[in-house]
């Protein structure tokens, strides 16, 4: 058996950033004096010439290296640009609220990198070894960010809860992958997929895999009955690492799940359909029901991020219907779309949680919205524009979102779920109204003026803006994930 | 019965009593010493597969070190345990029933149907001089290089997750740094300040 | 995009410039940034509209879409633009007249501290607008007709503080949604049927669709589509009985009643039945329908002109009488007429209402013509070009309204239509009205005893009929012995430039227009349908057409109305009085506009008021609220609990739900395998 060097070029990026996270540990431990803001540019620096190289080494064919453990295609690059780009903007929101509460230390930043390498290995993993480590990387540096601001207890219990719960998930979806390997004798997924498709696997055994498997992707996603560390660990940690924890990693959760189930057990989609049609119906029941009585806005959003994680089942589990495998680029390419949707909303919404905090005071309770518009109609409009298409009101991006794993739903026939969708979106509508309210109608409680530094309002503005011009002109975000998903299958 | 067979079903019920013992022992230093003899059947269960690199691994980190550490920080905190099982009986009977009924469910996929002889044969026996260590490190250095790489980045973010949520500065600490004890001039040291012998008027 | 492309998106995008400009930085740019920019706007709008139609009148037309907005289940939804002579002369006519108006505003709206709003609102309604008639499609054409909607509501509860205003913006929303719903009804029966919204595929099928009939109903389906269609023109042009919003929508300042209520908005409806006209032309049940409604309007509406006192409420009903009339052309097939009359009607009818707010502007907000008269010698170019705009609305010779209005009395008597005994009759008849209100109000103003001044205590009047409290509530009128003035530049000048066209346009434009090729291809008539032939046969210019006029029956009632006028009011002001005393249940019939609003109000508002009472207390509160509500409140309050319950915070209760979700999935699919 011979050795050859594997192909790096096509993990540039993930090098890049490797080398990079070395780079702001090791300058950051050196040049103590400015190690915060050096540490916070040097990972600014990093995420954009990452999308750089990712976009520079971009090509539009499906490459394998490293021993076929790396896979390089457009669905990955689409989704590691998009990662980068949540990535940035996260941080540059998160910022000042970090140098408030004096938490803003270079191994947030470090911390931060890690992270993202973490994602893009999960993104571009072709092995369950690479998916799991990629994941566990990813996680301890999420656990480890959410009870970063170590002198609350609350963030720290969050991170604990997180931590022990993530811990047996990640046992779970363990199991999973070497019950996948007892019955196919191999973790690459085209190998799986090749041994599925042969009948050469055991099936019983590989369905059994499946269960845990798919409990492993769930617990990422946060969908019931995995979800019960959302609430907890969203409110628990600060609004920064919040503001992380339920972008980017989203986008990472998608990758898994497509990955491990679209590019590994295609093959027997109608069962692993059936169980997130389960999940997915819970998630959207319970997360729209128990969002209406929260009155802190996380919680609310946490409650609200379950629901819309099961919307985005909906679009995986509407691919295959009775073996027909017509609708599957549809159905999935709409998923796609609700998950970099519910990214982009996600953003500003942590974001306005962001802008209206400042040093000892939260901004986390809905009342701390009342009269907004009187205090910056601006930013009140910003606000409504993201709860409105959350909601999924008409001619925003949200909208488009639900409309289009709707359309998959009811194009492979379960038209049940579409109304249970229908009728809970209606119900979930109530609680970001309920927001829009307090803002226009209300008197204002807290009458402070809006400290925010330039970038964070600028940036902000954008992001409410994108989420209403992406609702005039969805066709051409929608385009990219359909060709992306197209040019990788 | 064949005596490897024999060796086998001997490890493997210490093991299931061990792992047991581990969630049931009141005591948390007996349960950490429950682990530690778990560990070492599961060590001699891969001897007995011929991964005799793995099974010495297990012993010389799990036990040698890993245990070793954990028995320190279990003994030096002191844990309150009736605290620890507060509510262990209430939730009891419907964590049992679920348990058993999970163990049940796995039972019909994990038994000898799927799991047998037939199912999944014994691996030939290696040739003489196949030496599972060399095998090992070859794979891991070529085929595997990738997720080697990765898991030591991903040692390196519990590092730093561990110092950075633990590492604290004590206000009241008594310590000098070195390097500025060094670097102490004379100067520094003593100042002569020139001064008249009397106070003027 | 070629260099004329980019011209037409100029046209819509220049007036969106500036409304975006003075409505969101209005405070930033102040007034005079805010009227520069949008006057800007609209004159960019408007020089480019020139271009366009010299390059159409060299035969340069335009069809095609500039973006894609989205493909859903085999419609494409897209924004396009469809130039031809139609479309150029709308925008022609749109961004001149909301040039004047802009300008006047200047001075109308000086005082006002909503004015950037006010600037932002009509550049905004100019935009509209201007989408709307440029559309090739009819998701567009929904689009700007939506958008002028909302515009108009915002513009006629621009006084917000008033509650008649805000009663008068509720009232022209609910009933042009009325409009609206049968307007997309028919989009939606084009859609399902055709399964394109472009103009030019539906039409390329409207044989075919003629053929069809309705699935469930079984009715013929171009017909269904056509009334539909038509219903949506009907709220929108105010036709009976979905007129009751316009006399109302007079609460709004006088710019806008000028620029939405009689010269552009209100007649988007007749625009898009000409647009439609190759799918009108294939029903007559559609087109007798058309003809009976414009007729009844152009003739009943006219009636309550006569008895108004406010002086924008005779102008109002003016309007509504004269969109009866276009109406009514369409109905006969003479869609080139009703162009024609659009167009002129535009310029004589904005020069009315800008006339009229001048008199508003001289009089201090009094709007009661009752206090007014003999106002010629305080105000010359308001008397001067308010005569010129009575005159062409009387459809006196030479002037533009005579082209217009004899050619659709012409049409309408050459067709044999079901329907068109009736209409020639209500025309006829109209001519007759319209001139006694107009004089009527001319003479009320300017001529006569001069009533202003004294201390008019407009309260002896009060609550003579409801509609009139809002006139009283809110004019200031002049202290005694103050005598009005002419008004400033910037509202005399667009009188006068609008006076220009209401005189000049029909005698030149009503040969290309009316019966040369101009309208060629855009307008279509059906074999059977050839009431333009005849008239085009016996038309030898428009010097011959004015003398012939002159010695044709529509004229002499004209002067009869007049003389009627001059009778009634400079020499025997005692005899209305006499009359009113004499058929008072006629009056009060006229003075409570036929029951409109009274039955409207008892049926519709009260109807619906029952029924949702019956819904509310039956419906809502026993099943719904009951049950579904508070049913459905304690059943999230449960669930609430329940997952409470679950969110104890507690760790292992956590990991519990987790491991009970491996063992329902994992039961789940062992039942299955």
């Amino acid at each position: 058996m011979n050795f050859v060097v594997p192909d790096f070029y096509p993990a540039a990026a993930e090098i890049f950033v490797a080398v990079m996270a070395l780079v702001i540990m090791l300058s950051t431990t050196f040049a103590r004096s400015i190690a915060r803001s050096l540490g916070y540019f040097l990972c600014q620096f990093t995420l954009i010439a990452a999308a750089f190289i990712t976009i520079g080494t971009m090509h539009g064919e499906v490459s394998y290296t490293f021993s076929n453990m790396f896979i390089s295609d457009l669905m990955g690059d689409f989704l590691k640009v998009m990662i980068y780009f949540s990535m940035a903007i996260a941080l540059l929101y998160g910022r000042s609220y970090l140098a408030d509460r004096n938490i803003n230390k270079p191994e947030y930043y470090l911390l931060a990198i890690l992270m993202t390498l973490g994602m893009m290995v999960m993104v571009t993993s072709n092995h369950m070894l690479t998916m799991y480590i990629g994941l566990e990387m990813m996680s301890l540096a999420l656990y480890a960010l959410v009870a970063f601001d170590r002198d609350s207890a609350r963030s720290t219990e969050a991170g604990m809860k997180y931590f022990v719960l993530g811990a047996l998930a990640s046992g779970l979806l363990l199991y999973g992958m070497s019950m996948v390997y007892g019955a196919t004798g191999t973790l690459e997924f085209s190998g799986v997929a090749q041994s599925v498709y042969n009948q050469a696997a055991n099936k019983p055994v590989l369905l059994f895999g499946l269960v845990f498997l798919i409990a492993g992707i769930c617990f990422k996603l946060g969908v019931v009955p995995f979800h019960m560390w959302v609430p907890d660990v969203y409110q628990g940690a600060s609004t920064a690492v919040t503001l992380i924890l339920a972008t980017a990693p989203k986008l990472a959760a998608f990758a898994m799940a497509v990955r491990l189930l679209i590019w590994g057990l295609f093959d027997i989609a109608e069962q692993w359909q059936t169980m997130l049609m389960l999940v997915a119906v819970a998630s959207i029941i319970l997360g729209n029901l128990a969002a209406i009585s929260q009155p802190n806005i996380k919680r609310m959003l946490a409650y609200s991020g379950i629901s819309h994680m099961g919307f985005m089942l909906l679009g995986l589990l509407s691919g295959v219907v009775e073996g027909d495998r017509h609708f599957a680029l549809n159905a999935y390419s709409s998923a796609m779309f609700y998950a970099v949707a519910y990214v982009i909303m996600s953003l500003a919404s942590f974001g306005m949680i962001i802008l209206l905090s400042r040093a000892g005071f939260e901004a986390e309770r809905i009342d701390d919205f009342k009269g907004l518009n009187k205090r910056s109609p601006w930013f009140a409009a910003v606000m409504m524009f993201v709860m409105f298409s959350m909601a999924g009101v008409p001619f925003f991006i949200g909208f488009f979102a639900k409309l289009s794993v709707l359309q998959a739903v009811v194009a492979a026939g379960y038209f049940w779920i579409a109304a249970v969708a229908v009728v809970m979106s209606v119900i979930g509508a109530f609680y970001y109204l309920r927001v829009v309210k307090v803002m226009y109608f209300d008197e204002p409680v807290d009458t402070a003026p809006i400290h925010a530094p330039a970038e964070l309002r600028v940036l902000l503005s954008a992001n409410g803006i994108a989420i209403a011009a992406l609702g005039l002109a969805p066709q051409a975000l929608m385009s990219i994930c359909a060709y992306a998903l197209l040019a990788s299958l | 019965m064949e005596f490897k067979t024999f060796v086998f079903y001997f490890l493997s019920a210490i093991l299931v009593f061990a792992a047991l013992r581990v969630i049931t022992a009141r005591n948390p230093v007996h349960a950490a010493l429950f682990l530690v003899l778990a560990f070492f059947n599961a060590g001699g269960i891969w001897l007995l597969l011929h991964a005799e690199f793995l099974a010495i691994t297990l012993v010389m980190v799990y036990v040698g070190a890993v245990m070793v550490l954990f028995l320190f920080v279990v003994m030096m905190l002191d844990i309150n345990l009736e605290r620890l099982r507060q509510g262990f009986w209430s939730y009891l009977p419907v964590g049992a029933l679920i348990g058993i009924l999970l163990v049940i469910e796995m039972a019909m996929v994990l038994g000898g149907r799927y799991f047998g002889l037939d199912a999944m044969p014994v691996p030939p026996e290696p040739m003489a001089g196949f030496s599972n260590t060399r095998e090992l490190g070859r794979v891991l250095y070529t085929d595997y290089v990738y997720p080697f790489e990765l898991a030591s980045l991903v040692l390196l973010v519990a590092m730093v997750a561990a110092v950075s949520l633990t590492l604290r500065k004590r206000k009241n600490t008594k310590y000098i740094d070195p390097s500025l004890q060094v670097s102490v001039k004379r100067e520094g040291r003593v100042e002569l300040v020139k001064m008249q012998a009397e106070k003027e008027d | 995009m070629t260099d004329m492309q980019k011209l037409y998106l100029l046209v819509p995008l220049a007036p969106l410039f500036g409304a975006i400009m003075a409505g969101l930085f209005g405070k930033t740019i102040g007034r005079a940034g805010s009227h520069i920019v949008t006057i800007l706007g609209v004159a960019v709008a408007f020089a480019a509209s020139v271009v366009i139609f010299q390059d159409v009148q060299a035969g340069n037309t335009f069809n095609g879409t500039l973006y894609t907005w989205m493909q859903a289940g085999g419609l494409t939804f897209e924004v396009g633009f469809q130039i031809d002579a139609l479309t150029v002369m709308m925008m022609l006519v749109v961004t001149f007249v909301s040039l004047m108006v802009h300008i006047y505003t200047i001075g109308y709206m000086s005082e006002d501290p909503g004015y950037q709003r006010f600037f932002s609102y009509i550049s905004l309604f100019t935009f509209s607008m201007l989408m709307l008639v440029m559309s090739n499609n009819f998701l567009q054409l929904f689009f700007g007709w939506e958008a002028v909607g909302l515009v108009s509501y915002l513009l006629i509860g621009f006084w917000y503080e008033r509650p008649t205003a805000i009663y008068a913006n509720l009232k022209a929303f609910l009933v042009n949604r009325v409009g609206d719903f049968g307007f997309l009804l028919g989009i939606g029966l084009i859609a399902a049927y055709t399964g394109s919204l472009n103009y030019a595929e539906v039409f390329a099928k409207a044989n075919e669709l003629a053929g069809m009939n309705m699935d469930v109903t079984g009715w013929p389906l171009l017909t269904a589509i056509c009334i539909c269609l038509f219903i949506g023109a009907m709220g929108k042009s105010a036709q009976v009985p979905l007129h009751v919003w316009l006399p109302d929508s007079m609460e709004g300042p006088t710019p806008i009643s000028a620029l939405i209520h009689a010269a552009t908005m209100v007649t988007a409806g007749i625009f898009m039945v000409a647009r439609m006209s190759p799918l009108f032309e294939l029903s007559d049940t559609a087109l007798s329908f058309v003809l009976v409604i414009g007729a009844t309007t152009a003739l009943f509406m006219g009636f309550l002109g006569i008895i108004q006192n406010d002086i924008k409420r005779v102008v109002a009903y003016s309007t509504l009488s004269q969109l009866g009339y276009m109406t009514v052309a369409l109905g006969v097939s003479a869609y080139s007429a009703a162009v024609f009359h659009l167009m002129t009607h535009a310029f004589f009818k904005a020069l009315l209402f800008l006339g009229a707010g001048s008199v508003i502007i001289g009089m201090h907000h009094d709007q009661d013509m009752r206090n007014m008269g003999g106002l010629w010698k305080y105000m010359p170019i308001t008397w001067f070009t308010s005569l010129l705009g009575s005159l062409a609305l009387i459809g006196f010779p030479f002037f533009a309204g005579f082209y217009s209005k004899d050619s659709i009395i012409e049409a309408v008597h050459a067709s044999t239509l079901a329907g068109s005994g009736y209409a020639l009759f209500c025309v006829m008849l109209g001519v007759f009205v319209t001139a006694f209100y107009s004089f009527r109000m001319y003479f009320l103003v300017f001529h006569g005893k001069e009533r202003f001044g004294h201390d008019h205590g407009h309260h002896e009047h009060h609550g003579d009929h409801d509609d009139e409290e809002p006139a009283t509530d809110h004019h200031h009128g002049l202290a005694p012995g103050q005598k009005p003035h002419e008004s400033p530049l910037v509202v005399t000048l667009p009188l006068i430039l609008l006076a220009i066209p209401s005189v000049l346009i029909g005698f030149f434009t009503i040969e290309p227009m009316l019966f040369g090729d101009w309208f060629k291809g855009v307008i279509f008539f059906s074999e059977h349908h050839e009431g333009m032939k005849e008239l085009a046969e016996n038309f030898h210019g428009p010097v011959a057409m004015a003398l012939h006029g002159i010695q044709s029956l529509p004229f002499w009632l004209a002067m009869g109305g007049v003389a009627t006028a001059w009778f009634f009011y400079m020499i025997k002001p005692e005899i209305p009085a006499a009359i009113q005393r004499t058929f008072k249940p006629l009056y009060t019939l006229l003075d409570n506009k036929y029951y409109f609003d009274r039955f409207n109000e008892i049926v519709f508002a009260g109807g619906a008021r029952l029924l949702g009472k019956i819904l509310w207390k039956g419906g809502d509160q026993g099943l719904i609220d009951g049950l579904m509500i508070n049913g459905s409140a304690r059943l999230v309050g449960w669930v609430s609990r329940i997952s409470a319950l679950f969110q104890t915070g507690h760790l292992y209760q956590y990991a519990f739900t987790m491991i009970i979700g491996v063992f329902v999935l994992l039961t789940f699919w062992l039942n299955r395998a």
